[in-house]
């Protein structure tokens, strides 16, 4: 199951009955923000919004899509699923996909979004509906667009190149600001591109199939390609096409392919912004990228994101790959690791549910998952529960905390531990104290507690589930 | 749901008389937007006064022109290879 495009996915959301289009007039600030925090405060089934009669743009011209991967029936149909599958069952697709990394890339020449090339006179506010997000964002920015570089050390390196999504202040009619943490791929790419003394060259793509935009929020290895982790994830060849003038691999079906170059050595102010944490992040100066050429369909569909308190578009685009990553790097070392929930505002807390050895087994578990290497930025919070607690449904969660959890016995505080420095909490920024909630059942050598009489399934439950999904259906 | 006279002089944000216009609406006559050359804060003449005039936007997103040379790089330049 593989979609083409980003209309090909809103054709599929609609045959589903997940897409609304809303044709009535309405103003670029603020009322598209606005539907899409509605949208994610009523529900987590929610559909993809399409906004195509844009105060100041030609109405059906200029186009918004919002909310595209929003809720879980949507995440589901980017799988290839059924709509009604479960936030477990997704996690365990999922994760039995990213076995097949690395899938195969098919490369083309032919893109749709060759139809148009800008190369004089480029305004993007004429391109695209864009629109401040939240109210005191310092300006329009484009946060869901697949950003594409290459390591200057190593240019040929295909599994170096690096598709990452990063927040992008419009600062002008083809002038961008961008956020490249030295933390992250492109962030290195940027540190060798000025250590050199050289521009570095990006691509920009809006408005892609959900499956890229998916995995370019994966904290993948530096050398592996995450076109190769798109074809395992959706299990078809990923198609890409080579940008002309910088030579950047950018996906086929894109709307909009912009090309431009990081300026060595220029640091401007941006932001504030509003960011996933629920809070705004101050103003800094950072990175500013030159744009060059803007290559586009016709009448582009501008893809964009809603971001702010979760839980919002992103807490569902990022909700899996984080899960399956921790799960992944602690089953490698820990078999008994049964299911990982780490989903609430990208891993800050998170929730393992995991088979004891012995008794202590599950704080080391919790431990470790702070290690991992996105623990050292997340995982401020970790829950332990039983195997057979469903860590994606947070009433056995709520259950198993408040009738395993002992806080004497079961809290483990570590102090001064690293964490994202827009964790609004941590003092300094960057720093904090995490813990490890343990509520799972004590077994020997630790015996307290009451749990010998638990009320189980009556039985036939499993069965009566199946029944009853059915004729729900 | 058209252009109406709105601060075009003053940045709402950092005060600074350092503004010009960023670009107006494919539409002739809807909007227009305009731009801090100090701040690089935008706005566009149909947002809301707390976002366009600068006695309404609020205190704590206000910026100071001089603090802005002192704000951290992130991330820093490297020193160039020899
Ligand atoms: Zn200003």
């Amino acid at each position: 199951m593989a979609y083409a495009d980003l209309r090909e996915f809103l054709e599929t959301l609609d045959r589903n009955g997940q897409l609304l289009a809303y044709s009535e007039p309405v103003n670029p600030e603020p009322d598209m923000s606005a539907a899409a925090r509605a949208t994610a405060n009523l529900t987590d089934r929610g559909p993809a919004l399409l906004f195509d009669n844009i105060n100041g743009y030609e109405p059906g011209k200029g186009r918004v899509a919002l909310n595209t991967v929003g809720s879980w029936p949507n995440h589901a149909l980017m799988l290839g699923l059924d709509k009604d599958t479960s936030v477990k069952d997704q996690f365990f697709e999922f994760a039995g996909r990213w076995d097949a990394f690395p899938g195969p890339v098919e490369r083309r020449d032919d893109a749709p979004w060759q139809e148009v090339t800008l190369t004089e006179g480029i305004d993007l506010f004429q391109l695209l509906p864009l629109f401040r997000l939240n109210s005191y964002d310092v300006g329009s920015y484009i946060d869901k667009a697949a950003v594409i570089s290459r390591d200057p050390d190593d240019p040929d390196n295909f599994g170096k190149q690096n598709v990452g999504i990063y927040r992008i202040q419009v600062k002008d009619k083809d002038r961008l600001g961008i956020q490249p943490l030295a933390a992250h791929d492109i962030g290195l790419h940027l540190q060798r591109a000025e250590e050199r003394g050289e521009n570095l060259p990006v691509a920009i793509a809006l408005g892609n199939e959900p499956v890229i935009t998916t995995v370019a929020g994966m904290p993948l290895a530096y050398d592996q390609s995450e076109y190769e982790m798109a074809a395992a994830i959706q299990g078809a060849p990923y198609r890409i096409t080579k940008a002309p003038v910088t030579g950047l691999d950018v996906p086929w079906g894109s709307e909009v392919v912009i090309e431009g170059e990081i300026i060595a050595g220029e640091r401007e102010i941006e932001g504030p912004f509003g960011e996933f944490t629920g809070h705004y992040s101050g103003a800094r100066r950072q990175p500013v990228i030159k744009i060059h050429r803007v290559m586009h369909r016709r009448n582009p569909i501008f893809e964009h994101l809603y971001l702010g308190m979760p839980w919002t578009e992103m807490d569902y685009t990022l909700a899996l790959n984080t899960s399956v990553l921790l799960y992944r790097q602690l089953k490698a070392e820990f078999p008994e690791v049964a299911a990982v929930n780490a989903m609430y505002t990208q891993g800050l807390l998170g929730i393992i549910s995991v088979k004891q050895r012995f008794g202590g087994f599950a704080k080391a578990v919790g431990m470790r998952a702070m290690t991992v290497p996105h623990g050292l930025a997340y995982c401020k919070v970790i829950i332990l529960v039983d195997e057979d607690v469903d860590p994606f449904n947070l009433a056995q969660v709520m259950w198993a905390l408040s009738v395993h959890y002992h806080p004497l016995h079961d809290t483990v505080t570590i102090p001064n531990l690293s964490v994202l420095a827009l964790d609004p909490s941590s003092d300094p920024a960057g720093i904090t104290h995490k813990v490890v909630l343990d509520a799972t059942t004590p077994i020997a050598p630790e015996e307290r507690g009451h749990y010998s009489q638990v009320v189980g399934n009556p039985e036939g439950t499993a069965d009566w589930e199946n029944i009853i999904k059915g004729l729900l259906k | 749901m058209n252009d109406t006279t709105v601060n075009s002089t003053i940045c709402p944000r950092c005060d600074a008389e350092n503004v010009r216009v960023l670009t107006t609406s494919p539409v002739p006559g809807r909007w227009t937007m305009y731009v801090c050359n100090t701040c690089i804060y935008s706005w566009r003449s149909t947002e809301p006064s707390s976002a366009t005039d600068p006695l309404a936007y609020p205190a704590e997103f206000k910026i100071d022109p001089a603090d802005i040379p002192s704000i951290p790089a992130i991330p820093t330049v490297p020193p160039r290879r020899r």
